[in-house]
């Protein structure tokens, strides 16, 4: 009951305070806002040094095919931006982490590739740390899309060779013009030879080839390609209504708004010089405890619900497929306040302790950006954050709402997810029981 | 009879023994008058009694069914809520049954503004006002009042006064913090002096008057 009394003075004293009510609601937006871009940077073009020893030439042919070397490069090289650059310069580049990578052209390498004896080689050196996994993987996919382009000519050249065996005629060879009979060919002058039991055998095989070759065409091309990736047609979400963003902009938001909210409620209320009033048996520190984490979840719930809503009005009227975000609304508003509770109860601990209303604003506010960049680490990338972060609301909210609008099935994820956020919220209110003794002294 | 008893009460804040173990006796129809220079640990001691600060040491006992009444030094009320909204909320807390009509009841008595001005856009006059005000909802039978006419007009602090000689008659106990010589002498019958946290003097205000202590005090 006293809990309750003091959950609608918060909420009268909130209502009565519009600026902080639009610095929380703006400031969270503006840091999911940075964070997008930060996320959008990390996708960009990484800048990739191109150095070219060899003379490579501004078109050439291959297996019938021209390529324009400038038009190809751009082509293939959509992951990473190339620039040209001699090789000492390319080095210094990638010494000051102007470039993050260099890529070189060796000597040769356009002799064997018009040869097609042997696989002409690229050189790849990359900078130390966490970007060289990435960057390598983005030089990999440009040879592939280079290899993809040039593999449909080596294939051209090799059928051509394939059509010479089959129907005879004029060819050439490293250079080497030289002219074939062919099965064709072979397959008639068989004829005019006397029958016998061994010509027989020969006619025989010349039937087989021919027929194993002319099959030559779709299989060499399915070797080449024993999986081939095709893009499908439809349009997906654009990366600003995705689930996973959905999923953060809620998380983030709510983590500052109730964490800052949280302790700074608690905190003032001994800088109002009332905790004295009330703890002489009006409220129990565990009700004025509990008070704060209803105040956080409630905050969370409406502040939520009216982003959830924003975004379910945005993809209703975008027309854009997946997801259900009106009928999954129920259940992500469980979410919404066991978050709110749960990082409320952690910011009430934290107002516990400063003690001063401005000290936990504060302090809330250099607490929570560990807290969200802990949780926007990859687990895979650095195993520690993953496990710093299990022990915080954060990554839990992020997952349960990522589960609750867009799963498929998310009662797993939900129950899971749901369960550590009780969990921690009942351990962070212990603890602020604990640490709201500080408040009366 | 003992309304409140205070055995071996004592606080630190930190290394700061802000009170060292101190018995007290507050009885029925007595008007307690606690002095001491600055410091001297009169606030810690009625906060101790109110319940409002936990002792380190020591235990307060209050007389089964008593309800006691704090007023804090700094008034202690919700800034961004008018008069009307703090006196409400703490008569629900208090468990008032009738929490509307106590709280229009008090704001008559302290003539207190009842336009939902925030309480902490009044003038330090009226925030004492409410201050005291929310100390007598719930019709306390102890009132601790801490310095409690230091921001008062002289007719406010002549209706607290009455207010406080009316509730020893009714056998109420008032413990009250003062630098006032005059407020002592016409207001208490026992006085109790503290200095560096420790009770220096306890008996009447005649014989307080003869202690030396009296002068360095006044």
């Amino acid at each position: 009951m006293s809990a309750w009394l003091l959950l609608r003075k918060d909420l009268r004293v909130l209502r009565r305070s519009p600026l902080l009510v639009v610095v929380l609601l703006a400031y969270p937006l503006l840091v999911a806002g940075l964070v997008g871009l930060v996320a959008g940077y990390a996708t960009s073009k990484p800048r990739v040094a191109l150095v070219v020893e060899d003379e490579l030439p501004r078109t050439f042919v291959l297996g019938g095919h021209h390529f324009h070397v400038d038009r190809t490069i751009a082509r293939v090289s959509r992951a990473v931006k190339l620039v040209r650059l001699s090789s000492g310069e390319a080095e210094r580049e990638l010494r000051t982490g102007k470039v993050v990578a260099v890529v070189t052209v060796p000597r040769g390498f356009v002799a064997d590739l018009r040869g097609m004896v042997r696989s002409p080689r690229l050189v790849l050196e990359t900078t130390h740390g966490g970007l060289s996994p990435r960057v390598t993987q983005q030089v990999q996919a440009l040879v592939y899309s280079l290899n993809h382009e040039l593999q449909a000519a080596y294939i051209e050249s090799n059928l051509r060779y394939v059509q010479l065996i089959l129907h005879g005629g004029d060819g050439s060879f490293l250079g080497r013009k030289f002219q074939i009979l062919g099965l064709d060919g072979t397959e008639q002058e068989l004829r005019h030879l006397p029958s016998g039991p061994r010509l027989d055998a020969i006619r025989q095989f010349v039937r087989d080839a021919r027929l194993a070759l002319a099959q030559t065409d779709d299989a060499l091309r399915a070797t080449a390609n024993p999986i081939q990736l095709v893009h499908a047609p439809e349009h997906g979400r654009t990366w600003a209504l995705s689930a996973q963003v959905q999923a953060y902009a809620l998380a983030l938001t709510i983590s500052f708004l109730t964490l800052v909210l949280a302790a700074g409620a608690v905190a003032a209320e001994r800088d109002e010089n009332v905790i004295g009033r009330l703890v002489r048996g009006l409220v129990g520190l565990g009700e004025l405890v509990s008070a704060k984490i209803m105040l956080a979840a409630l905050v969370s719930l409406g502040v939520g619900l009216a982003i959830a809503l924003a975004f379910g009005v945005v993809i209703q009227v975008g027309g854009v497929t997946g997801g259900e975000p009106w009928s999954r609304l129920p259940l992500l508003c469980v979410g919404l306040a066991l978050a709110g509770a749960s990082l409320g109860a952690l910011g009430t601990l934290l107002g516990a302790l400063a003690r001063e209303p401005r000290t936990a604003s504060l302090v809330s506010l250099l607490v929570v950006l560990p807290i969200v960049f802990l949780g926007l680490v990859p687990r895979e990338v650095v195993p520690v954050a993953g496990y710093l972060s299990d022990a915080l609301p954060f990554a839990h909210s992020v997952r349960f709402f990522g589960a609750a609008l867009y799963d498929a099935s998310p009662w797993g994820v939900v129950a899971r997810e749901g369960t550590w956020l009780v969990g921690l919220a009942a351990a962070f209110a212990a603890a602020a029981r604990v640490g709201a003794r500080r408040l009366l002294a | 009879m003992t309304l409140l008893l205070a055995r071996g009460v004592a606080r630190r804040f930190g290394r700061q023994e802000a009170l060292q173990p101190t018995d007290l006796e507050v009885g029925q129809a007595e008007t307690l008058a606690l002095v001491g220079p600055n410091g001297a640990g009169k606030s810690t001691l009625l906060a101790l009694l109110a319940g409002a600060l936990e002792p380190t040491a020591g235990t307060v006992e209050r007389r089964h069914g008593v309800r006691v009444g704090w007023v804090p030094q700094r008034p202690a009320h919700y800034a961004r809520l008018s008069p009307r909204e703090n006196l409400e909320l703490f008569a629900r807390l208090e468990g008032e049954p009738r929490p509307v009509e106590a709280a229009a009841r008090l704001l008559g008595t302290f003539e207190l503004p009842r336009d939902g001005q925030a309480s902490g856009s009044l003038s330090v006059g009226n925030r004492q006002r409410l201050n005291l005000a929310i100390a007598l909802l719930g019709d306390p039978q102890v009132l601790l009042l801490d310095e409690p006419t230091a921001s008062l007009d002289p007719g406010q602090r002549r209706r607290l006064w009455e207010r406080v000689d009316a509730l020893r008659e009714a056998g109420g106990a008032v413990v009250f913090a003062t630098q006032n010589v005059d407020e002592l002498e016409r207001h208490a019958d026992r006085v109790v002096a503290l200095r560096d946290g420790r009770v220096v003097f306890d008996g009447t205000v005649s014989d307080y008057e003869r202690e030396p202590l009296a002068d360095l005090f006044a």
